[in-house]
């Protein structure tokens, strides 16, 4: 188990415990990557501020969600601000016009900067390492994998905006998270 | 490995990622209900698919909150502390005018007042019974408004979880609070009720693998798919 993880764990640990000590140190690893995925799926910053302020209270108030066994807890914690985040704009898009950048996920001008957060050095590197995972996506897989992850469309409407049947959708999905699962375990291994 | 384990991969990297809807998300629940939890095959990659939702959070690049997002947390971890005593809450509600819905079964008998006052005082001693065993969760309910709160109480072995409030505000005239469930199907409305004075219990047969339950104030009668943008109670589990 790396440091980063074990000291999530003690965090997590005393969180249990009502600790806000602990909770204000989890919020200062994790508030920027949960912000800046939140701002990813809303495209709004009123509605990333409520994801990831749900996000952090439902840690805060049911902080046995996390079960150690089942993985890290920073890969619990941003699960659930993407789960959230989706939900928003799943939620929002009746409620509002959004900008349709089906075509366009990428980040926006500008987006890539953010001198302003403090991560750790593990956290930029793996980072990178999801980053370049993502670059060796064929084409299409990482469409489809990028329009359920980042633009929270269903299958069902990923088929209709790229004109495909629903189980191309499927199976592009399934083959673009098998590939970045052995791309992300090969540089575990060598972390 | 057999192709129709293949489409269960598909099912699973798919919900995932959260982009299942309709059929496709009542059939995960099927499969995370029924299959997933005697397959190690299938536990180990639906595990691993899930790491790999959690690492793909890391894509875009940080961006700071606004600087008003940790002070307003800390304001609201006070409230967690005061909601943190339910059992003293319940005990000492005990004394005090009982009203309860009873829900009773997700597809029939919801939104019927229990005006039986036996039947309500035996819901709540039931509740009052799981507040207090020892392996009992009790989760408050956040409140969009400030208003008193509900607490949800279950205990493993429970097909069904309590909703516990002490002086629920009334609401508006005409309007009702409606109880919504959150799965990767989407919404679905569990029932209706009108609090009373005293104490509100609620018993809802919880369906499997729900991941928030919200509370709205909206208009009697008329309902839409999902929870109409009047929130006033929530609370989010995160599907194991």
């Amino acid at each position: 188990m790396r440091d980063e993880e074990r000291l999530d764990l003690e965090l997590h640990r005393r969180l249990q415990e009502g600790d806000r000590e602990a909770f204000d140190e989890l919020y200062r690893r994790y508030s920027g990557a949960a912000f800046g995925l939140a701002y990813r799926i809303t495209k709004q910053e009123a509605l990333a501020q409520e994801v990831v302020h749900d996000a952090f209270l439902a840690a805060w108030r049911a902080p046995e969600a996390f079960d150690p066994a089942r993985g890290t807890f920073r890969t619990f914690f941003l699960s659930l601000v993407h789960h959230r985040a989706v939900d928003t704009v799943r939620r929002e898009e009746r409620l509002r016009k959004r900008t349709e950048r089906v075509a366009n996920l990428e980040p926006e001008r500008g987006e890539d900067v953010a001198e302003d957060v403090v991560e750790s050095t593990y956290l930029v590197q793996r980072r990178k390492e999801v980053r370049e995972a993502l670059e060796t996506l064929p084409p299409e897989q990482r469409k489809v994998l990028e329009m359920a992850y980042f633009g929270g469309y269903t299958q069902t409407r990923i088929a209709e905006e790229l004109g495909i049947p629903v189980g191309t959708v499927k199976t592009r999905t399934l083959a673009a998270m098998r590939k970045l699962r052995r791309a992300l375990s090969r540089e575990d291994e060598a972390g | 490995m057999t192709l129709d384990h293949e489409r269960i991969l598909e099912l699973l990297a798919g919900y995932a990622v959260r982009s299942l809807s309709g059929e496709d998300a009542a059939e995960a629940d099927r499969l995370l209900s029924e299959h997933v939890p005697s397959c190690a095959s299938c536990r180990e990659s639906l595990a691993d698919f899930q790491a790999l939702s959690g690492e793909l959070a890391l894509a875009p690049p940080s961006r700071m909150p606004p600087d008003l997002l940790l002070p307003r947390l800390h304001r609201e971890l006070e409230q967690r502390v005061v909601a943190r005593r339910p059992r003293l809450f319940l005990v000492a509600a005990a004394a005090g005018v009982v009203a309860v819905l009873g829900m009773g079964a997700l597809s029939v008998g919801l939104g019927i007042r229990a005006s039986n006052g036996q039947a309500k005082t035996a819901l709540f001693a039931d509740a009052l019974r799981t507040a207090n065993r020892s392996d009992a969760t009790k989760v408050p309910l956040i409140s969009s408004t400030g208003s008193r709160g509900m607490t949800e109480v279950s205990a493993p072995g429970l097909e069904h979880v309590y909703l516990v409030g002490e002086a629920v505000p009334p609401p508006a005239p005409g309007m009702v609070y409606r109880v919504w469930f959150h799965s990767t199907e989407g919404w679905k409305w569990a029932g209706d009720f009108l609090p009373d004075p005293g104490i509100t219990v609620l018993e809802l047969a919880i369906p499997t693998r729900v991941d928030e339950i919200r509370i709205t104030e909206e208009p009697e009668g008329a309902r839409g798919n999902g929870p109409a943008d009047t929130e006033r109670w929530s609370a989010t589990f995160l599907a194991a």
